[in-house]
């Protein structure tokens, strides 16, 4: 039933391609967050020139499929005078592009429930707009949805399986070609959902010790 | 770049079958997803703290599974263990068995908002099992989970691009080829966003107007 | 609510992006970039045995060793992208790579749009079928049945055009890859598969539960690889059509088309108008 010549073959292509998912999920959830921030921002902004753009951004990238995304950016961008990009630069900008739209979503919520005196307050204390992001609301909101934020990671490494459309040789691309080259192709399908499995689900736990730990501080402080 | 969206109305046909294809697998396997979701979220619940770990366990592994790989478990390892799916139904089946645990965990998070105390005083006015179920939890949960199930269902929506791998003939799959086949790359992939858009932003309207009309009967 | 403002936001926003997009050089001539950095990018699909597949966990095939040795006499390495075929024109038109050794069907109309160079291997378009399946002894006979092809590929343009002279036209479907098409082919989901002869061929030798159907129905084609049709890039299509004469002078080249497809093929050493 089980090959294991054809798995032990297998396994150093998807260890490589184990690096390639990672790094481009990770690097698209860290600049994802970047890319958050300033959206958060003008979503939350007084100026609905800036809650449009805010929110425009969040249409977009939250409307269209990854897929199509990624094909964009690596096929149709160029073609208007942009720079070409490689594969893995391609790969991270759309994961980033589109991650942000939903982190800039969930730290909305954690903005919201910050208590608004203490911008107030930092006002008062002539603390620039900026900082008081930066350094009193942004680490709050960052605490506030943090299992939030992990799952969103785990859900960019489940969407990172497409990035082989622009050419990267990821976990999901390896084993479609092992499969491909000696047609066991429910094996390959299998050892690939276990390996995304070995990745998510440890963060998903994580997730969900953080959740209750925050759920119990706050029970505490409520008291 | 040329652009030339006439290439568009000249595969009219095409296209216009391609996207009834999607709404089709979309819907059909949205709706076949909260069916079983919702029998999976209710025999959790009534199963023992043990009884109930190896369905658990399984919609984690799901759960910690991108939606392009249970595609390809399903329809092309699916024949090696006896599952033949055709592609139109086995993307319907690939969307409704990745959905089912969503839609579970949603239903799970409804059950446990509707109060205790309600429950309690249903059973003290002698209410069944079933008529507490049906008359009393599900109107008040689908409510309280209404925002949570219109997200599913955009989340879903843009999942079926993904059906285009497994040979169903929806929009990616078909503009992708009109786009290879008449070298209109730009036309096709600017057409493929829109159709997205369109589908997501109406979907988040219908679910606004829903939760509008009947947010009342929560107070 | 908070009052920030959107345009030290912006600035933020624009910076990332830059960060994220860098910047790249545009091309001068591909052949001379690529002896100066040592390398050509080229796209291919490593879906497509014998020319490029996976065998035992190593890349391999026609493709990757003629390349090599192309690369070789002219002075650069390859590194490979490998995309889902109907991914590889877009990415040579958008610029992303410089040359795709897919190998891809000549046609006059890809002709108009990209230049090829000479052809390396035969590309008439067959069908291949399960071995046991009877129903099918002659092209003619999959009119009614299923038949698989793979999407954006001249060889699906071809059994088109075959399929609307058969008296009942079998049902066409699409796969992303000539692998999937043949995985739904053993599933018995499709009853025939059309694609070009070496392809077919090798795989029949390889997996006996599949028989080539005889004879090809195609019109007679060949197989080539291509760079984008620019000033750029006419310097290195030419360098490479002239290695590959060599190839075909001194052997090497139907060495390895008998290593990859069991015998040399014949095919045009010069310009050549494609039937299709």
């Amino acid at each position: 039933m089980f090959d294991w010549t054809s798995f032990v073959h297998s396994l150093p292509l998807l260890g490589q391609a184990l690096l390639v998912t990672l790094k481009a999920s990770l690097a698209g959830n860290l600049f994802g967050f970047l890319i958050a921030i300033p959206v958060t921002a003008l979503r939350l902004s007084s100026r609905p020139l800036a809650r449009t753009l805010g929110a425009s951004y969040i249409f977009v990238f939250r409307g269209v499929p990854l897929l199509v995304q990624l094909l964009v950016i690596y096929y149709l961008l160029p073609t208007t005078g942009l720079p070409n990009l490689s594969p893995m630069t391609a790969a991270v900008l759309a994961l980033s592009l589109c991650s942000g739209a939903y982190i800039a979503e969930i730290l909305r919520g954690g903005f919201l429930a910050i208590p608004p005196g203490q911008i107030e307050a930092a006002r008062l204390l002539g603390i620039g707009a900026a900082t008081t992001l930066v350094r009193i609301e942004l680490p709050q909101a960052v605490r506030l949805t943090l299992p939030s934020l992990v799952n969103e990671l785990v859900l960019l490494i489940k969407a990172s399986a497409l990035i082989s459309v622009v050419g990267l040789a990821d976990l999901s691309r390896v084993a479609q070609n092992l499969a491909a080259s000696d047609y066991l192709f429910f094996q390959h399908y299998l050892v690939l959902a276990l390996a995304y499995c070995l990745i998510n689900l440890p963060l998903t736990f994580s997730g969900r010790l953080l959740e209750r730990h925050l759920a119990r501080s706050q029970y505490r402080a409520a008291e | 770049m040329n652009f030339d969206p006439s290439i568009l109305t000249t595969h009219a046909g095409e296209i216009g079958d391609a996207f009834l294809v999607t709404v089709k697998t979309w819907l059909l396997g949205s709706a076949l997803g909260l069916i079983v979701g919702l029998a999976l979220a209710l025999l959790i619940r009534s199963l023992g703290r043990w009884a109930r770990l190896p369905l658990l366990a399984l919609s984690e592994l799901i759960r910690g599974t991108p939606f392009l790989v249970i595609c390809f478990i399903l329809y092309y390892g699916g024949p090696s263990i006896g599952i033949d799916l055709n592609a139109i139904f086995a993307g319907i089946v690939c969307i409704g068995f990745y959905s089912s645990v969503y839609f579970a965990e949603i239903f799970r998070s409804g059950f446990n908002a509707v109060p205790r105390g309600q429950l309690e005083a249903a059973e003290c006015l002698g209410l069944g099992r079933w008529q507490l179920l049906v008359r009393i939890e599900l109107p008040q949960m689908l409510v309280i989970i209404l925002p949570a199930l219109t997200n599913l269902l955009t989340v879903l929506c843009k999942e079926t691009a993904i059906l285009s791998i497994i040979t169903v003939p929806e929009l990616t799959a078909v503009l992708g080829g009109i786009g290879t086949r008449t070298f209109s790359f730009a036309e096709t992939l600017v057409a493929l966003c829109l159709a997205y858009l369109l589908l997501v932003e109406l979907t988040a309207r219908v679910g606004n107007w829903l939760e509008r009309r009947v947010g009342g009967y929560l107070n | 609510m908070n009052n920030y403002k959107p345009s030290s936001m912006l600035k933020i926003f624009a910076t990332v992006l830059a960060f994220a997009i860098g910047s790249q050089a545009a091309h001068a001539d591909v052949l001379s970039d690529a002896k100066a950095s040592g390398e050509l990018k080229i796209a291919t699909e490593f879906h497509f045995a014998p020319f490029a597949y996976l065998v035992d966990g190593q890349y391999a095939g026609l493709n990757l060793e003629l390349m090599d040795e192309v690369g070789k006499r002219l002075g650069f390495e390859v590194s490979w992208i490998d995309l889902p075929w109907a991914s590889v024109l877009p990415g040579l038109e958008a610029g992303n790579y410089d040359f795709v050794a897919g190998p891809a069907m000549v046609t006059r109309e890809r002709q108009s749009r990209y230049a090829f160079t000479l052809p390396i291997a035969d590309a008439t378009v067959g069908l291949i079928k399960r071995e046991n399946d009877d129903s099918i002894e002659k092209p003619e006979d999959v009119a009614g049945k299923r038949v698989g092809v793979q999407r954006g590929s001249a060889q699906a343009d071809e059994f088109r055009a075959f399929n609307q002279t058969l008296p009942e036209p079998a049902t066409i479907t699409e796969y992303v890859d000539f692998t999937q098409s043949m995985a739904d082919l053993a599933a018995r989901r499709v009853d025939a598969v059309a694609n070009s002869l070496p392809n077919i061929a090798y795989t029949a030798t390889q997996r006996p539960m599949f028989a080539v159907v005889e004879p090809t129905f195609g019109k007679p084609a060949y197989f080539a690889y291509m760079a984008r049709n620019d000033a750029e890039s006419a310097s290195l299509v030419e360098a490479i059509n002239q290695t590959l004469g060599q190839m075909h002078e001194d052997g090497s080249l139907a060495a390895l088309q008998t290593k990859w497809f069991g015998a040399p093929m014949d095919v045009p050493t010069g310009d050549f108008v494609p039937e299709l």
